[in-house]
């Protein structure tokens, strides 16, 4: 007997049951489609954070006065510290040879007002190279000069949320807002960049000469963060072990004393989110596994109704010459074709949900070619698999029983 | 030349840890072209003798030749061949695949045939001519009487030409008209060679054939011939 009557009777017999067919293949489907949708969401995820990162600017290193703790799965400075000073970052740019540039950085949440309107914003000071280092970029007008830093000019850069928060749809260029009570102008506003890994907005800011937040908002001298950009992404890690040694030689701190501030590099940053993808992963292969598994239990039982079922057909086909063999194979197919058509329609409905998905819904979805290829070859296994008992169980049958069987 | 021959057959069946011996020392020659009826009440073990005849099931003991071949040393892709090419089955209860057109049911067992011949269909078409089913090609089971089941059955007995028409039963679950035109059929294909071995338990039925083999307890109780004015008388 040769393979296609095995499938025609195969798929004669899946047709004249349509309803059960159907929903034995329902698990497969479901489990099938939703692997590929989770990859997918997977993927984009993962790029989506990527992409944060990168977006905080190339080959950045961040030192943070204090030590960092993780609290609550965060990062999170710990302690008051004043030993990070504007001579630090000064003292990295001149010499250490892979950093290409430094930008000194102190904020605080506090109220602005423009006119009537009052909300509170991030006021951060820094120099000119912030922009550069954490990949900002002007929407309008310009960036304030060496020489506002130098001469603590009140000048302005906003961000888009700010501006939406404090002006509204009025056009911000030129306006003068207050920050205690101090006038700054607005020169520049700075194109969105949406939120950082930590979800915090980045647009929510003012940004205003280091040395007018120094001298005329805060009155101090110590700063809480210097932004480093390494010359390459091979030197960050030397720069970084260069940076330590500086610090905590200016610092003068002794072989045993902890560090009073902490480096981040923008390796350190992806790898920790790869091994949250990574997690991720694992949870969605398990989840497959496990949807998958039920799906094949499905294929399982319905294939054992049907040879229960169909015990007297098993007898009469054994009885005209069927073999053993050749019942095998019927009801192997007959797994098969549910496990194919349970794959393909799951891969139908997961690539159309994930394109779907993307195109309307609010996420990134990056279809898994290779997460499809292993999808349809689970379907095959599973019916194979799963089909497998029963149509033995099906062949062992004894002829002359089957027949007399009611 | 014997076509069946049977030595010595028993057969038992276990069941929670009991023995059932169903045939005892059986021993039966059947030539080529016999028509023989097997008779005796029920549970004497006709059934599991037709069963071992068919190639069905296999003796516990004892040595079964079937033309020529020991079929006790036959592997189960060489018996499912034994019984798709040298025997058709006509069952009491018809047995035959329920949703599926008369065509169809009749041309199953090529569908295991190792050379299934060119005209499938043309052959189908006139064996159901041939037992009066011609313009029921495309019933299913459920579409037709009784008698009709049992006249698909024996167009597919007949369509792979093999040499030992196995009957079991074939009127029991027939009016008495269609008994009779079963019985017919029978005769006729005796005409043509074929051997014929009917397991019943109507002695009326048996009194066709030429040997009847009578059956008790699983032993053979009697094996007489039929004369033909006694064939006469019965009728």
């Amino acid at each position: 007997m040769n393979i296609f009557s095995s499938l025609g009777i195969a798929i004669k017999a899946l047709f004249s049951h349509k309803m059960r067919t159907f929903l034995a293949s329902l698990g497969i489907l479901i489990g099938i489609a939703s692997v590929i949708v989770m990859v997918a969401i997977g993927k984009g995820s993962q790029m989506e954070v990527m992409d944060v990162i990168a977006g905080m600017g190339e080959n950045l290193i961040t030192i943070n006065a204090g030590e960092m703790k993780r609290r609550g799965g965060r990062l999170r400075l710990t302690g008051n510290v004043n030993t990070l000073t504007v001579r630090d970052a000064n003292g990295i740019m001149d010499e250490i040879s892979e950093v290409e540039r430094v930008a000194p950085f102190e904020e605080k949440r506090m109220s602005a007002k423009f006119g009537n309107n009052a909300a509170e914003t991030t006021i951060a000071g820094s120099t000119v190279d912030f922009p550069f280092i954490r990949d900002y970029y002007l929407k309008s007008g310009e960036f304030f000069s060496e020489r506002d830093v130098k001469t603590a000019n009140r000048v302005a850069i906003i961000g888009m949320t700010a501006v939406k928060n404090l002006f509204g749809e009025e056009d911000p260029l030129g306006q003068v807002i207050r920050v205690h009570f101090i006038p700054f102008k607005i020169i520049g506003v700075f194109e969105p960049k949406g939120v950082d890994t930590n979800g915090l907005d980045q647009d929510d800011l003012v940004l205003i000469p280091l040395s007018t937040y120094m001298r005329r908002i805060v009155n101090q001298t110590f700063i809480s963060r210097i932004f480093v950009k390494a010359s390459s992404r091979q030197n960050i890690s030397k720069a970084s072990v260069k940076i330590r040694e500086l610090l905590r030689e200016n610092h003068k701190l002794v072989d045993d004393r902890n560090d009073d501030f902490t480096l981040v590099t923008q390796l350190e940053i992806e790898d920790m989110k790869k091994e949250t993808t990574e997690m991720f992963t694992k949870l969605i292969v398990g989840v497959a596994g496990i949807s998958l598994l039920v799906g094949g239990i499905g294929i399982l039982a319905v294939m054992l109704i049907s040879v229960k079922e169909r015990t007297r057909e098993i007898g009469i086909r054994r009885a005209v010459g069927a073999t053993r063999r050749d019942i095998v194979h019927q009801f192997l197919y007959e797994s098969l074709i549910i496990g194919f058509l349970g794959g393909g329609l799951g891969i139908i409905l997961g690539v159309g949900l994930t394109l779907g998905l993307n195109q309307w819904g609010h996420w990134t979805l990056i279809l898994d070619l290779h997460s499809i290829w292993i999808a349809s070859w689970a379907c095959v296994g599973i019916g194979v698999l799963f089909g497998v008992f029963p149509a033995i169980k099906a062949s062992k049958l004894d002829p002359m029983e089957a027949l007399t069987t009611e | 030349m014997n076509l069946i021959e049977m030595n010595s057959i028993c057969k038992s069946y276990r069941n929670i840890g009991f023995e059932t011996r169903v045939l005892k020392d059986v021993t039966l020659h059947i030539k080529e072209g016999d028509y023989v009826s097997i008779i005796g009440p029920s549970g004497a073990g006709k059934s599991t003798l037709m069963a071992i005849m068919g190639c069905l099931s296999q003796p516990t003991s004892g040595e079964y030749i079937l033309d020529g071949e020991e079929v006790g040393k036959l592997n189960d892709r060489k018996l499912s061949r034994v019984r798709n090419e040298k025997i058709g089955f006509v069952f009491q209860a018809f047995h035959l695949l329920p949703g599926v057109t008369a065509m169809e049911n009749v041309t199953l067992p090529l569908v295991y045939a190792k050379n299934p011949p060119g005209n499938i269909k043309e052959r189908a078409r006139e064996l159901l001519a041939k037992v009066g089913l011609e313009h029921r090609l495309h019933h299913t089971p459920g579409q037709l009487s009784g008698g009709e089941q049992q006249r698909v059955t024996i167009a597919r007995s007949l369509i792979n030409d093999p040499r030992i028409i196995l009957a079991d039963e074939p009127t029991g679950n027939l009016d008495s008209k269609n008994g009779i035109e079963t019985m017919k059929t029978f005769d006729n294909l005796i005409k043509e060679g074929k051997t014929i071995i009917l397991i019943t338990h109507d002695q009326e039925v048996a009194q066709h054939a030429d040997r009847i083999i009578s059956i008790r307890d699983g032993q053979i109780a009697s094996d007489s011939k039929v004369s033909h004015e006694e064939q006469i008388r019965s009728l």
